[in-house]
């Protein structure tokens, strides 16, 4: 037993220095996921290409918006995949101003974010805009449970600023005599309201938006209420009030104006220290897009098919598509393709 | 046959164990093209083979969407019994003027504490203070209070029956015992999503995880406390003839209710727990404002809600310990000593 201990200790010390040593020389990157799925994707394919093509040291952490941004701008990670830009424009400002961060371009060039409803009421009774939600007796098809005077939307997660947007538009459109604005509390739950909904076939009314593996489902079938189209001016002037609320309370509200989320392109970011340090790497993160269409199809492969495996999400995309090839260098194209 | 069966029964389990490893190589999509492989090619030795992968989550969606879809029906009964009751019980008491229910408090705890002012003074205080912390607290811990309490509620109509019956029979405890285990360890986001789906999101799913996770001590505690009684005293009850009835109702109840007691005090601050944690699923209450100030990065608001909470801890922590303390001293008059309990 002793003579086995002897024997023991040196080696793991040996070996301990040796990945000591054969990870310091590489690169390090620390990525900031989400908790919503198209993110992941993001992450767990360029986790991969790190990983193995450059050969660096990736460590990833996940949380809600506000916390991973937070640590972003304080320096904490290095590399954010997937960006829902239009919601954060106040919070972004400042850091790409003071060029403490940089935008990396566009990652996936359309996503929507709306009001919905399942296709089946809203055929049955005619719904196509918000303005058909305040017809009589819609509401009552969407009774909230706790507060039966109200029809129940199931909104965004309070602290996201899409919460608060929410809010201003069931304002502006007149919704709130109608409709709650209830905060499902996080991502996960919002995903079961909805196909909850389904599985027991009542209505659903609900913001949503896609890229998502709940939308890429078949089952799951909703109708995009339309609003007043999209302008930047009235976005701009919505936004004031937005931020205004989130910074002292509902009372701040003021009528301003209302309409449609734009259809927007998700973009990423790094910060600009890491950049300077891994121009290989940064070059990397600059070329990657995806179009829309193929990640809902990943993600749908990670919901149906992967058993909820990002990694193996990851890899099937790097075995049966090229077009991450031109998003790096010959040598390391070769290496990522080696380790597959 | 039994006895056969006991002989038998590892072996049974070796058979079983050597199915569900063959089920899942079959039903894996991982596998190699050939069982040959698998002795030519070792590779699977190093690391955990990605083939040998039991289809548990397969099955269970599978069994969880037949199931939703057949019993959704009675979920919505009882979602729509629970939902009542805490409509009912919340609109009654946010209607009700503060300065009344702090009023009620006060005399609860006056009355249930066996008339010691000290406690029920500093209960009063920590109920005031909670709205004195900020007003919108007041509506969100009555909100907290309804749903903790019609948790304790439904813990109480299926914990004390089953926590009685388990001090009775061994063989029901050893059946129940590793269903509380699994109760209390099972982290709490795998019953309150699927819970979604079958109450809706809300108040009604956060009942339902109060249930699963603050019922166990309760019952186990009852179930102690029976089994703790004297067995002298058992035994003088049998030789004047008493009935298991009024055994029961007579006898150990009366002397296991300190421990009974016990068991729904660590109910209620779990249930108080949970509650915070069913915020995460659209529960409204004070828990919403402790992951509003979290999500917004505003320390000082969520702070200050956490507070208010553990103001609400301390308040039924307080009544039901002094609760218990009553009752403690009445059951054993002789050793008359005072506990200084932390307040949480």
């Amino acid at each position: 037993m002793k003579l086995l201990r002897n024997i023991l200790i040196p080696i793991t010390l040996i070996l301990g220095l040796a990945f000591s040593t054969t990870s310091a020389n590489a690169c390090k990157a620390r990525l900031g996921d989400f908790d919503w799925d198209s993110a992941n994707i993001h992450t767990a394919i360029s986790q991969f290409i790190f990983e193995k093509g450059f050969g660096c040291e990736v460590e990833v952490s996940k949380g809600s918006t506000t916390p991973i941004m937070a640590a972003f701008f304080d320096g904490q990670l290095d590399v954010i995949t997937e960006l829902w830009e239009d919601n954060l424009v106040e919070l972004l400002r400042p850091h790409f101003e003071d060029g403490s961060i940089i935008h990396m371009g566009v990652n996936t060039p359309a996503s929507e974010q709306a009001f919905w409803v399942d296709r089946a009421t809203a055929e049955a009774h005619g719904i196509k805009s918000v303005e058909d939600m305040k017809k009589p007796g819609i509401w009552e098809l969407f009774k909230d449970p706790e507060n039966p005077s109200k029809g129940r939307m199931t909104s965004c997660i309070s602290g996201w600023t899409c919460y608060t947007i929410n809010y201003v538009k069931q304002r502006e459109y007149g919704l709130d005599e109608f409709y709650t604005n209830f905060d499902p509390g996080s991502g996960g739950a919002l995903d079961a309201a909805i196909a909850g909904g389904f599985a027991k076939g009542k209505p659903v009314f609900s913001y949503y938006w896609t890229p998502t593996s709940l939308m890429g489902k078949a089952e799951i079938d909703m109708v995009r209420l339309e609003e007043p189209a999209y302008s930047a001016e009235c976005w701009g002037a919505m936004s004031v009030v937005v931020e205004d609320i989130k910074a002292n309370g509902q009372e701040a509200y003021v009528p301003s104006c209302a309409c449609e989320y734009k259809d927007m392109a998700l973009t990423k970011t790094v910060r600009a220290d890491w950049a300077a340090e891994n121009p290989d790497q940064a070059a990397f993160i600059k070329a990657y897009s995806l179009p829309t269409g193929d990640v809902n199809s990943l993600l749908a492969y990670y919901v149906d098919e992967s058993g909820g495996d990002m990694e193996a999400t990851a890899v099937h995309f790097l075995s049966n598509s090229s077009a991450w090839e031109s998003w790096v260098s010959a040598d390391v194209a070769a290496k990522v393709k080696s380790a597959l | 046959m039994i006895k056969i069966l006991k002989k038998y029964i590892n072996y049974i389990y070796l058979i079983l164990f050597a199915g569900l490893i063959v089920i899942s190589y079959l039903s894996s999509k991982r596998k190699p093209d050939s069982v040959t492989e698998l002795f030519t090619d070792f590779g699977w030795l190093n690391n955990f083979p990605k083939w040998l992968d039991a289809p548990f989550m397969v099955w269970i969606n599978d069994w969880w969407r037949a199931f939703s879809a057949k019993y959704g029906l009675i979920f919505d009964a009882i979602g729509y019994v629970l939902l009542r009751a805490y409509s009912i019980t919340k609109n009654f008491l946010i209607d009700v003027p503060w300065p009344i229910v702090v009023l009620g408090v006060v005399l609860l705890t006056f009355y249930a504490s066996g008339k010691k002012i000290g406690t029920t003074i500093f209960v009063g205080f920590c109920t005031f203070s909670i709205g004195f912390l900020n007003p919108r607290f007041w509506d969100k811990a009555i909100e907290t209070t309804t749903i903790v309490f019609i948790g304790i509620l439904l813990c109480l109509i299926v914990g004390l029956p089953v926590g009685i019956a388990m001090a009775r029979n061994p063989r029901v405890r050893n059946a129940i015992l590793p269903i509380l285990d699994l109760m209390q360890v099972i982290p709490s986001f795998c019953y309150l999503i699927p819970g979604i789906i079958l109450f809706g999101l809300g108040a009604i799913p956060a009942i339902i995880g109060i249930f699963i996770y603050a019922c166990p001590p309760l019952i186990r505690l009852t179930d102690l406390g029976i089994r703790l009684v004297d067995k002298e005293v058992i035994e003088a009850a049998r030789s004047f003839g008493a009935s298991k009835k009024q055994m029961l109702w007579g006898v150990q109840l009366p002397l296991a209710l300190p421990n009974i007691m016990q068991g729904i005090n660590q109910c209620t601050m779990m249930a108080l727990a949970m509650v915070v944690i069913a915020s995460m699923i659209g529960t409204r209450g004070l828990g919403d404002e402790v992951l509003l100030g979290l999500q917004q990065l505003n320390v000082g608001s969520s702070l200050e809600a956490g507070l208010a909470i553990v103001l609400l801890a301390i308040v039924f922590d307080r009544i039901t310990q002094a609760y218990g303390e009553k009752i403690q001293e009445r059951t054993q008059p002789t050793k008359k000593k005072k506990k200084q309990l932390i307040p949480i």
